[in-house]
């Protein structure tokens, strides 16, 4: 146990030890930092990975401590997945990074960045107390400002990154204040302490109100900034100004800092529903926001990052639900496949440069141009009620299967409904492509569909059951997050109609040429709505107001008073 | 007698108004050394006098609660004022005022008088580099006024990187002292203070975002200069070094 208690100490150590050697030697020998970095970052990605399998094998979760009152790390499932993940996704930033960083200036010091970062967020994830948590949250922000900053020469990248640090530091205040709340209750900064404290003590109060609701509505702020939620999302779309390996750590890893958060404070979360329901209501409006935002957008990198925004939203709303465990899942699902995106970007912008125009393809013409595509050939009837029973049928067979319970959950139907109109909308979408044979089109699209879906819900079912072992943890989240049953029922009710209205006002507008029969006043409405989508909701505008306003008063006064 | 050794004190341990004897004093001393000797000192002096005097016996609770509020708003000031000050002995001095602002709030609040002294030093020794880093730059530049001339970083890194490192040092970045010392001192308040402080960090780092942006970023177009010399530069790292090391091992917040 020594051994391997040794050997995770050494995993986050292993890109701190990487950036001081490439700091202190080679930081001019372009070969030799890439080598050292991508060495080391490797045996790091090894460790975690040895660690994983060694606790799937032992299944036994530990501190360690180094005598010291706080640096200590927690070696649990959530710890060790995410290590894993994040020294994964790095490796591959790494690798990737070593011929695309060569001919910029700083190549040394961006390597031993991206290690501090690395580092950093290791550490932020395997925290066993609240002092590590807050410092290793805090460095992520300050590391992140000079890694999206790297190239000097453009003042851009700084102001971006400038935006990036306030609105983190603005993000690490609620953190401090719930860990200060905590340990002045609990007289402790030991989280394991601390959660079996609440989970003897939950009706502790501050102030007249549970110590659990504050904390939880102040961790779920600290959570919304680092995961760009609504109003607080200004800084991602805008980070793409950063180097593109940045920007797929970023969008990878960092990023998902508020889906760790939650479910690092899941016991915690057991006892605050109040603050649940806000993740809800704030990631549902991140959601569709940042969705809407992507779609108007001409740009990719800035299209991938407000698809980031909408699937942080998402993962935010899947945390108010009472769906821990599938937040993390769905945050590698996402990591893995932006990073490859974000990664992969650059040639997408070198095939568009070098191909003048757009190849002829139906997937690029119904899906982007969104000109009408060649009608199916399959009857209207059939496609509709393909469209919308398969997603409904297969969705629900396979979480019948596998875990009848979930059923009885809000959280649960909430999820397995979205995941029905999603589907829905996919095949909607792919049955409108011509083809030669529609059926064969149809069936090979709906058995892709079943295998994705039946993959995901058993994939996540076991990984909801490795992460929450016990079945009255992930029972009492669920059981938070729920509301009045009525309460519950109108909710669906409201989103069913918004979906269904959405799909309808999508299908006459097309089918009808709405467009051509809108008013005058339709006419200027409509162009207000996409001024205000084209403008991204003015807030980076009002926060750049107020951001003037206050530094006039700040100069006004030092004129004032002399500059003393 | 004793509260005109408060007041001196208030002199020498900024808070305002009376802050704006000790910043006036600050830019009247000729050099850097003269001033980063004058930041040690002076609020080390403010100390004693608070410790030679017994003020601590004299004031009364209600006053401990009001002096403890307009600690406060004195830090936020300096702070909110420090956003736009482009000049780095200024930006040093409203950003050090700020911080030995809050170091009246822990003493208010009966921490221990060695206590108050280590939070002061946490702040004045980071301050006490960046003014000698300041007259350096003025004898680069002929004055040390950022944003006029952009990417420092390119023609001096060697002064630019110790300048990031010192400003991130006073602003209470983890793992330097001023963290640890300001995490210890918010943890000692009530409860209820804690919100009011909050906003505290978020102007530190406004102005550290603002004077990074003026420092690094942009083109740089200027005559070449001489770039701080390695043994300098090692020499303030060495400096830093020895403040985090002994923070965390040396029975520091961290031991």
């Amino acid at each position: 146990m020594i051994t391997m208690d040794a050997f995770a100490v050494s995993v986050p150590f292993l890109p701190v030890l990487s950036a001081l050697l490439i700091l202190a030697f080679f930081r001019r020998s372009q070969p030799l930092a890439a080598r050292t970095s991508v060495t080391f970052m490797s045996l790091a990605f090894f460790g975690a990975a040895v660690l994983l399998v060694h606790y799937l094998l032992s299944g036994q979760a530990h501190v360690l401590d180094f005598g010291g009152s706080w640096g200590t790390i927690w070696l649990d499932p959530l710890s060790l997945v995410l290590w894993t993940f994040i020294s994964g996704i790095s490796l591959i930033v790494h690798i990737y990074s070593v011929r695309y960083m060569v001919e910029e200036p700083g190549y040394g010091r961006f390597f031993a960045l991206l290690d501090l970062m690395t580092a950093v967020i290791l550490f932020m994830v395997a925290a066993a107390d609240l002092i590590t948590l807050v410092v290793a949250w805090f460095l992520v922000g300050v590391i992140l400002y000079f890694l999206l900053g790297h190239d000097h020469r453009r003042p851009a990248a700084g102001r971006y990154a400038f935006w990036t640090q306030i609105t983190y530091r603005f993000g690490d205040l609620p953190l401090w204040f719930a860990a200060l709340i905590l340990i002045r209750s609990y007289h402790s900064i030991s989280l394991p302490v601390i959660f079996a404290q609440i989970q003897s003590h939950p009706g502790l109060q501050i102030w007249g109100l549970p110590i659990t609701e504050v904390t939880g509505v102040l961790l779920a702020l600290a959570a919304f900034s680092r995961s760009a939620q609504f109003l607080l999302h200004t800084w991602l779309p805008y980070t793409m100004d950063g180097p593109t390996p940045v920007s797929a750590l970023m969008h990878a890893g960092i990023v998902n800092a508020g889906g760790f958060l939650f479910n690092r404070f899941a016991p915690l979360f057991e006892h605050a529903g109040m603050a649940l329901h806000l993740a809800f209501a704030v990631g549902l409006v991140t959601a569709v926001t940042g969705s809407a935002l992507m779609l108007i957008q001409n740009d990719i990198k800035r299209s991938l990052g407000y698809s980031t925004m909408g699937q942080m939203g998402f993962m935010v709303m899947e945390c108010g639900l009472g769906a821990f465990p599938l937040a993390v899942f769905h945050l590698i699902a996402h990591g893995f496949f932006k990073a490859s995106l974000f990664l992969g970007s650059g040639n997408v912008i070198g095939d568009a440069r070098r191909h003048d125009g757009v190849p002829p393809d139906p997937i690029y013409t119904s899906v982007v141009e969104r000109r009408p595509a060649k009608p199916s050939r399959l009857p209207w009837l059939v496609a509709a009620s393909l469209t919308v029973l398969v997603p409904m049928v297969v969705i629900g067979l396979s979480h019948f299967f596998v875990a009848e319970r979930l059923f009885y959950e809000q959280g649960v139907v909430v999820l397995l409904f979205f995941g029905w109109v999603t589907g829905a909308q996919a095949l909607f979408a792919a049955h409108k492509m011509s083809q030669q044979d529609p059926w064969r089109l149809m069936m090979g699209i709906l058995v892709s569909f079943v295998v994705v879906v039946i993959g995901y819900t058993l994939i996540s079912h076991y990984f909801a059951h490795f992460l929450y072992p016990s079945l009255k943890e992930s029972q009492g989240l669920f059981q938070a997050a729920s509301i009045r049953a009525l309460s519950f029922d109108a909710l669906v009710f409201l989103l069913a109609a918004i979906f269904v209205g959405g799909w309808a006002l999508t299908f006459f507008a097309d089918s009808l040429e709405l467009g051509n029969h809108l008013g005058r006043r339709g006419r200027a409405l409509y162009l207000m709505f996409y001024a205000l989508l084209s403008r991204e909701l003015y807030v980076a505008d009002v926060y750049a107001y107020l951001s003037q306003v206050l530094l006039r008063w700040s100069r006004w006064l030092n004129v004032w008073l002399g500059w003393c | 007698m004793v509260w005109s050794l408060g007041l001196l004190a208030a002199i020498l341990l900024p808070l305002f108004p009376l802050s704006w004897a000790f910043n006036r004093l600050l830019t009247s001393l000729p050099g850097g050394w003269s001033q980063a000797l004058a930041v040690i000192v002076l609020p080390q002096a403010g100390l004693e006098l608070l410790r030679f005097s017994h003020i601590a016996h004299h004031v009364p609770p209600s006053w401990r609660l009001y002096g403890g509020l307009w600690a406060v708003f004195s830090s936020l000031l300096y702070a909110f004022r420090a956003i736009t000050a482009r000049e780095v002995g200024i930006w040093t001095r409203l950003l050090v005022s700020s911080g030995l602002a809050l170091a009246w709030l822990a003493w208010l609040s009966g921490a221990p008088l060695a206590t108050v002294q280590v939070f002061a030093l946490a702040f004045c020794v980071p301050a006490a580099l960046l003014f000698l880093l300041t007259a350096a730059l003025t004898r680069r530049m002929g004055g040390a006024y950022l944003g006029l001339q952009g990417g420092l970083v390119v023609a001096l890194p060697r002064l630019s990187a110790s300048l990031v490192v010192t400003a991130l040092a006073l602003l209470g970045t983890p793992l330097f002292p001023a963290f640890f010392v300001l995490w210890r001192s918010f943890g000692q308040l009530p409860l209820a203070w804690v919100p009011l402080l909050m906003p505290l960090p978020l102007l530190w780092g406004w102005a550290t975002g603002r004077f990074f942006q003026d420092l690094l970023y942009g083109d740089f177009r200027g005559e070449p200069m001489t770039d701080l010399g390695r043994m300098t530069s090692a020499l303030i790292g060495l400096v830093l070094f020895a403040s985090l090391f002994l923070n965390l091992f040396g029975g520091g917040f961290g031991a």
